[in-house]
């Protein structure tokens, strides 16, 4: 499996990620609660979803085809307090497969991690988003199938 | 001393039995039998056997040959041969003393009526001829003779040799209290040294003594005197109190001191050789054949503590090297070997458990050479509970341009029995493979958990629904 990390985390190097400064009001799927740690940020939005287009979750779904290509996990935070990290934990099934470390920084922030699939990557899967204290925010829970 | 120890070591309670079994029924052999010439065919046997043996382990295979083939014709003659014997040891006696009894042949002969009977005869100097068979039989060497199977009693026997009488000239055999037949032939002594006043009578006489074990009484005609002949000896006899103790001998009468004695040192003679016979065939079963074997047991875990479990273990089954008797170690059946294992002292995670000689039961008479593995590592566990999350493992495609957009589950969690180190590393049950392929709709299925390790238990009862939301793909990538 090839593991494509991608952080939107420095503004000043990529000033065109500004844009997912703006709320993401809508809620898809799994994610309808907003999740607050420490007081230093609140999570608005966190979805599986097929693709990110202007800066936002495409086609949000608990279930994905390997011919799609990749599987990406977005979440959203409003607002962000200070500039804190969060954790995109990746299980197949209970496996830890890999650990993205994203920055959060304020007033608000979104971000998004992504795998590649392949065949073998067939299977029920889920992904944790943890705060830098291992506080547990949400999980997604999602399958990879044919 | 030490060595004869280490030669019984490992005896048991049931070769005690087999010996003392085997030595009583070659004893009884014995006695049923002794006197007679089948003891001395089957110690013939017994010495061609021998013989045989030392040729196997010399190598002389025509020897052996020879031996087995003699041994094997041996035997048949003996059954031919001694049938008379061995039917009248096999039919005439009861079980008591078949099993047990000390066979007295002649001892219910009233022998004054023979004593009587013999001294009017030579006072009388009528010719006799009285045979009194003992253990042997005589039919194999007498002819002719009608059988009378009459009650002995002094006129008759009398009687059967007067002159005049067509049965006077034969013998007159006698068994017990009866008179079985009479004028019947025995075979001629062939001897040289015979005085030379013996007649045909007297020579007839000897003949029959010289064959077997039976007391010939000869009544001479022409001088009226009495002769006994019993096994190449020739008693003249003077008075009736001579004649009813040399019958009284032949009887085996158990008054007399000596007779009793000599009987009683003889049985107990066969009963120590039956004994030593056997006690020597077990030796060489149990020393002279040593084998080896090797099994493959499983082990027996003990867990005092019942919320153990055997998460893993090193090795399921232990190879045993034992050694031994063949005849034992072939007679070996698996599950008289046993390995058993106590956990008392054991703990949580991995554990060395030592496999030492105190863990292995094995039957008796066979030793243990080695142990492999003599070490084995188990990984015990405590039994825990814990709510796990159930999800959905969904399989194969949906229908194109539709994705899943939501699957909930009820219960969200479930509550499993296992392991808490198999526990630990888990936080999710999946459910068996849901296939998408015919879903279109939202909807609802029913899904079984699957639980591995297999030793997981779920305590939950509730039947597990997966609710699902299907839409539309909205637009493309």
């Amino acid at each position: 499996m090839k593991i494509i990390l991608t952080k939107k985390s420095n503004k000043y190097r990529i000033p065109a990620l500004l844009v997912f400064f703006m709320v993401l009001g809508v809620s898809f799927t799994t994610s309808v609660c907003p999740q607050q740690a420490n007081g230093t940020m609140v999570m608005t939005q966190a979805v599986m979803c097929e693709s990110i287009e202007t800066f936002k979750p495409l086609n949000p779904a608990v279930v994905f085809s390997i011919s799609q290509g990749e599987v990406y996990c977005f979440s959203n935070f409003d607002p962000v307090v200070q500039k804190t990290i969060v954790f995109h934990k990746w299980y197949k099934r209970d496996q830890l497969i890999f650990t993205m470390q994203l920055t959060l920084m304020p007033p608000k922030w979104s971000s998004f991690s992504r795998i590649q699939l392949r065949d073998a990557d067939k299977g029920p899967w889920r992904v944790e988003i943890r705060t830098a204290e291992d506080t547990l925010l949400q999980t997604l829970r999602f399958s990879i199938v044919d | 001393m030490e060595a004869l120890f280490d030669l019984f070591s490992g005896f048991r309670w049931q070769d005690g039995l087999d010996i003392l079994l085997n030595a009583y029924i070659l004893f009884r052999l014995y006695v049923l039998f002794r006197g007679t010439n089948i003891i001395r065919a089957i110690l013939t046997i017994c010495v061609l056997w021998t013989v045989s043996q030392v040729a196997v382990s010399l190598g002389l295979i025509i020897t052996n040959w020879a031996m087995q083939g003699i041994i094997t014709v041996a035997a048949l003659i003996v059954i031919i041969v001694f049938r008379n014997e061995i039917a009248s040891v096999l039919q005439t006696k009861n079980l008591k003393s078949f099993l047990w009894g000390i066979p007295r042949y002649q001892f219910n002969t009233p022998l004054n009526i023979i004593v009587e009977s013999v001294y009017e005869l030579a006072r009388k100097k009528i010719g006799a001829l009285i045979v009194l068979p003992l253990k042997q039989g005589i039919d194999s060497v007498v002819q002719g003779g009608i059988p009378i199977r009459g009650r002995l009693s002094q006129e008759l026997l009398v009687s059967v040799f007067w002159s005049d009488n067509p049965l006077h000239d034969g013998a007159a055999i006698l068994q017990g209290e009866r008179i079985i037949s009479a004028g019947v032939i025995l075979p001629l002594s062939k001897s040289k040294d015979l005085p030379s006043f013996f007649g045909t009578r007297h020579r007839a006489a000897c003949g029959l003594a010289e064959l077997t074990d039976a007391l010939v009484i000869v009544v001479s005609e022409e001088r009226g005197e009495i002769t006994l002949f019993k096994e190449n000896q020739i008693h003249g006899v003077h008075n009736r109190l001579a004649l009813g103790k040399l019958l009284q001998e032949h009887a085996g009468d158990e008054s007399a001191p000596k007779g009793i004695r000599n009987q009683a040192i003889e049985l107990f003679a066969a009963g120590l050789i039956s004994l030593l016979c056997f006690t020597g065939i077990w030796l060489s079963f149990s020393k002279g054949m040593e084998t080896l074997a090797t099994y493959e047991v499983p082990v027996e875990f003990i867990k005092p503590d019942q919320r153990m479990e055997i998460i893993s273990s090193s090795a399921s089954n232990i190879k045993l090297q034992i050694s031994g008797a063949r005849t034992l170690i072939n007679a070996v059946k698996p599950e008289q070997i046993n390995i058993k294992l106590n956990l008392l002292q054991s703990v949580v995670g991995t554990n060395k458990l030592p496999v030492t000689r105190e863990n292995i039961m094995l039957p008796p008479g066979i030793r243990l050479k080695k142990i492999e593995p003599s070490v084995l590592e188990i990984t015990l566990d405590a039994l825990v509970e814990k709510e796990l999350f159930v999800q959905p493992h969904w399989v194969g495609t949906l229908p194109k341009g539709l994705i899943m957009t939501q699957a909930r589950v009820i219960p969200q969690k479930v509550l499993v029995t296992g392991g808490g180190l198999a526990l630990k590393e888990i936080a999710t049950i999946f459910t068996e493979q849901l296939s998408l392929s015919d879903l279109t709709e939202p909807g609802t299925i029913v899904a079984i958990p699957v639980l591995k390790p297999a030793s997981l238990r779920l305590k939950t009862t509730e039947t597990i629904r997966v609710h699902y939301l299907i839409s539309k793909k909205a637009g493309a990538r």
